[in-house]
């Protein structure tokens, strides 16, 4: 099965690669572990539009619904499991700085 | 019935959690009773055909489509021995029953992730297998708490590992929403057709998502967290991640992906020969140079993971069968070398290779076994580790790949160099005053650590018997 791919998707990869750039320039850009984590969602978000795009212009509505349920139930688990982690560092260190992070060599 | 395999683990957790606090301790036993179970069951062949009336419906209900075959037979048998070795070496090392409790119910959450990659036939269940399996890690990573005054780098190694994972997963959606763009479907038959059918979209797609995986497997040059985070897990941990997670999350999905879509696709080929010949080269000498036991081992994995990479770069029916065999060896004997690393720290309370020195002769066990797994590793016959190499080198020869095979042959030499420096340094040489008392390890950590040798010089011995089976069931 081939599918004829229309204009108007470019639209919407344009806002996927915008959403995509977002996130990761929020991981990159602040020292917080916290606003690293908002900038894992804001990632995660925007591979879910994706994924509601691709099913979208594929005409595989049901596909992509069954799977964009999926993706968000397993971003709530890493979220929950990636806070806990952040949490255990801030109670160990009292810190949330990334540069605390940067012991190791080699 | 290979929803078993998802279910039994699954309902273990439940179960370990529903028993009153004071019966914790058994944990350990039930996880051990479930992976002696997986590895019975890697031995059931054929297990995929049967079908047992209720849980056939589960495939319906849970949308997924699962099966066994020969190489999700070699994974299952990897993750039941690994793992028990794991749980062997937890009972040594982690002092508190609530630690062994909760190591013990991660260990049935990873396993639950790993018989999911096993057995998937989508690009989808593929990615939700991979994530279950590494959350649960991200957790085992972090959750042991260090003895007071050792240095804690747990929080760091876990946290580069999040951040990749995380990377890598953005990377693994994405190319899942351009095959359903391209193919209107996210099967691996489907993915193949799109390959085969030379559509530019799809080729986007599988590079995405081999570069998701070669992020979850460590290779070169996206290798930066492996190390951090083999050294900073506490022990069992590390020999659970070294022996099956890296490898069931990114090289098993390789080689399952490889094998079902990679026929005859040239360019797929070339980027898995140059990534593979590029990890070997740079992780065996970023292994020469380390100071550190665990980070070298952690060093060399990523080196014999490029070899498994490279035979899948060559001729693929006795490629995939090499990197089978190879993958097995490996997990056999790094996670041996692992538990001896293990045995070490525990004994003397460092894992600086600087400060040990002629510990051979008080702890004759641990030596003696850490040689068998280097030199398999290395690739010396009559050891495992050298039919699987011999059968790397002779997939490249097929598909006249002579100058990768001169990469694999020469890589092995500094294989050889760094583990003979870790065996010099460590074991052999002059004692030091004060590792005068050390004594041999407890037998809870030489059980797993003789037991895992013993494999390797069996396998390496019966050879011509194992490929049999292999050639039958893998290809």
């Amino acid at each position: 099965m081939t599918i004829v791919i229309p204009q108007s998707f470019w639209l919407y990869f344009t806002f996927f690669a915008l959403l995509l750039i977002d996130g990761l320039w929020c991981m990159l850009a602040t020292r917080n572990l916290v606003r690293v984590l908002i900038g894992i969602e804001i990632l995660m978000k925007s591979v879910t539009f994706f994924l509601i795009v691709a099913g979208y212009l594929s005409g595989r509505m049901a596909l992509a619904q069954a799977l964009v349920i999926t993706v968000i139930v397993i971003e709530v688990v890493v979220v929950v499991v990636v806070a806990g982690v952040i949490l255990g560092f801030f109670r160990k260190r009292d810190s949330l700085d990334v540069r605390n992070t940067r012991d190791m060599k080699g | 019935m290979s929803d078993l395999l998802l279910l039994v683990p699954f309902v273990a957790v439940v179960l370990l959690n529903l028993l009153p606090k004071r019966a914790r301790a058994a944990a350990l036993w039930v996880a051990f009773g479930v992976l002696a179970l997986e590895v019975a069951a890697a031995f059931v062949d054929r297990f995929a055909c049967v079908n047992y009336g209720w849980l056939a419906s589960l495939d319906r209900v849970l949308g997924i489509h699962l099966a066994t075959d020969g190489l999700s037979e070699l994974l299952m048998l990897c993750a039941g021995i690994v793992g028990m070795a794991a749980l062997l070496v937890a009972r040594k090392t982690l002092d508190e029953t609530n630690e062994q409790f909760y190591f013990a119910n991660l260990v049935l959450v990873a396993l639950v992730g790993i018989n999911g990659i096993a057995m998937v036939r989508d690009l989808f269940s593929l990615y939700v297998f991979v994530e279950v399996t590494a959350v649960a890690t991200f957790i085992l990573i972090t959750a042991s708490r260090k003895a007071e005054g050792l240095e804690d780098h747990a929080f760091e190694g876990a946290w580069k590992y999040i951040l990749l994972s995380i990377i890598a997963s953005v990377l693994m959606l994405t190319s899942i929403g351009f095959f359903l763009l391209s193919t209107g479907d996210i099967t691996l038959d489907a993915a193949k057709g799109a390959l085969a059918s030379q559509q530019p979209l799809a080729w986007v797609a599988m590079a995405l998502f081999l570069c998701g995986l070669f992020i979850k497997g460590a290779l070169v040059p996206f290798h930066g967290w492996l190390a951090d985070a083999y050294t900073a897990a506490p022990a069992p941990v590390s020999v659970f991640m070294a022996g099956v997670v890296t490898k069931a999350s990114g090289i098993f999905a390789l080689l399952r992906i490889a094998s079902s879509t990679l026929d005859g696709a040239a360019p797929g080929r070339e980027i898995l020969l140059v990534v593979g010949a590029v990890t070997i080269v740079v992780g065996a000498f970023l292994a020469l140079t380390q100071k550190n036991m665990k980070r070298m081992l952690a060093y060399s994995s990523v080196s014999q993971m490029g070899y498994i990479v490279l035979a899948l770069g060559g001729d693929l029916r006795l490629g995939i069968v090499a990197a089978g065999l190879h993958f097995f060896n490996h997990a056999i004997s790094k996670s041996q070398l692992f538990t001896n690393a293990a045995a070490i720290e525990r004994e003397l309370g460092t894992l600086d290779m600087d400060e040990m020195g002629g510990i051979g002769s008080r702890m004759p066990v641990t030596a003696g076994t850490t040689a068998v797994a280097s030199l398999s590793i290395a690739g010396l016959p009559p050891l495992a580790g050298f039919w699987s190499k011999l059968l790397i080198v002779l997939a490249l020869w097929n598909a006249k790949e002579y100058g990768f095979a001169a990469v694999a042959i020469l890589a092995s030499l500094v294989t050889l160099a760094y583990f003979l420096s870790l065996q010099r340094r460590v074991f052999f040489g002059k004692r030091e005053e004060r590792w005068a008392k050390v004594r041999e390890t407890a037998p809870g950590l030489l059980v797993p650590a003789v037991f895992l040798a013993l494999i390797t010089i069996a396998l390496g011995i019966g050879f011509p018997f194992a490929l049999k089976i292999l050639l039958g069931g893998g290809a």
